[in-house]
């Protein structure tokens, strides 16, 4: 897939995956990476930019190996931003795939 | 490329950001490395999946001088993030750098027309001093332009101050195409 297009779809993966549950950067980074291909490190910029736009708070979890784990947050204006972005995201996909599909039948 | 080369790429790339700022973010990155390592990644395979510090560094950069232009809206900083801007590919290059140069000349020709107007009385000073020959229609119609200059004057403070926020909407706009159009602001 277009590298540019993948993008705007990281910002709804983040968004999605951080509904569940906090999750730390590099777990996040490793979800996505294991369902669709990324440059990983342009996970970190959009992580700090959400975070600035206040659609998620953080907090550090000391961890017994390892660095201390940054763990990201959802907040309310976040859930409400992710809920925009899934309908929009819907409408999107459904209309691709209705493009798809009546292309495959007049074929 | 291994950590120590990853990092003194990207820190070096992003000298221009805030230092607090750029500190942060080349933490994560040092974090990010120490839990691949802690996995039995190399620091070559997690430096890979990263991808290119200087492409990171481009992103950021833009997204960073596009917020600082809009918080003072000062000549450097449209220019930073227009350069920002550009420098994420050939396509911004295009889309990005005609409608500045338009927009540059439309400002300074109309700034360069309104002090000719303003300045056009002392012109005809100078012309009495040097033809020694004085025409009043000349000084009325240097009053008129005068008058007309300092309206534009007026006109062009506004204009400018309005271009300039398009501008900067308009690189936003520009990134979040790059970015893939779905952020949202």
């Amino acid at each position: 897939m277009n590298v540019q297009f993948k993008k705007g779809v990281l910002e709804l993966c983040v968004l999605v995956l951080l509904d569940k549950q906090d999750h730390y950067g590099y777990e996040l980074v490793q979800k996505i990476s294991d369902q669709i291909q990324i440059s990983e490190g342009t996970v970190y910029p959009l992580l700090r930019r959400l975070t600035k736009e206040e659609y998620f708070t953080t907090y550090l979890q000391e961890s017994k190996e390892g660095p201390p784990r940054k763990y990201y947050q959802l907040t309310d204006k976040g859930r409400i931003y992710l809920q925009a972005l899934l309908a929009e995201w819907y409408q999107f996909t459904n209309g691709v795939n209705h493009l798809i599909k009546e292309g495959v039948k007049d074929e | 490329m291994n950590k120590r080369e990853f990092l003194i790429t990207l820190e070096a790339e992003l000298k221009d950001i805030d230092k607090q700022e750029r500190m942060e973010l080349l933490q994560d990155y040092e974090a990010h490395f120490e839990f691949g390592l802690e996995e039995g990644k190399t620091e070559e395979e997690i430096a890979k999946d990263l991808g290119s510090p200087r492409g990171i560094a481009k992103e950021v950069k833009a997204s960073y001088h596009i917020e600082q232009a809009k918080g003072d809206g000062g000549i450097q900083n449209i220019l930073q993030a227009t350069l920002a801007v550009i420098g994420l590919g050939l396509f911004n290059l295009i889309i990005v750098l005609g409608p500045f140069l338009a927009i540059v000349s439309i400002i300074f020709s109309g700034w360069i027309v309104s002090f000719a107007g303003i300045i056009s009385p002392l012109l005809v000073l100078i012309d009495i001093f040097i033809t020694s020959s004085f025409e009043l229609v000349n000084l009325f119609a240097a009053i008129l332009f005068c008058g007309l200059g300092l309206l534009l004057l007026v006109a062009m403070m506004y204009v400018t101050k309005f271009m300039k926020k398009i501008f900067i909407r308009y690189l936003s706009y520009n990134v979040s195409i790059v970015k893939g159009g779905m952020k949202g602001d």
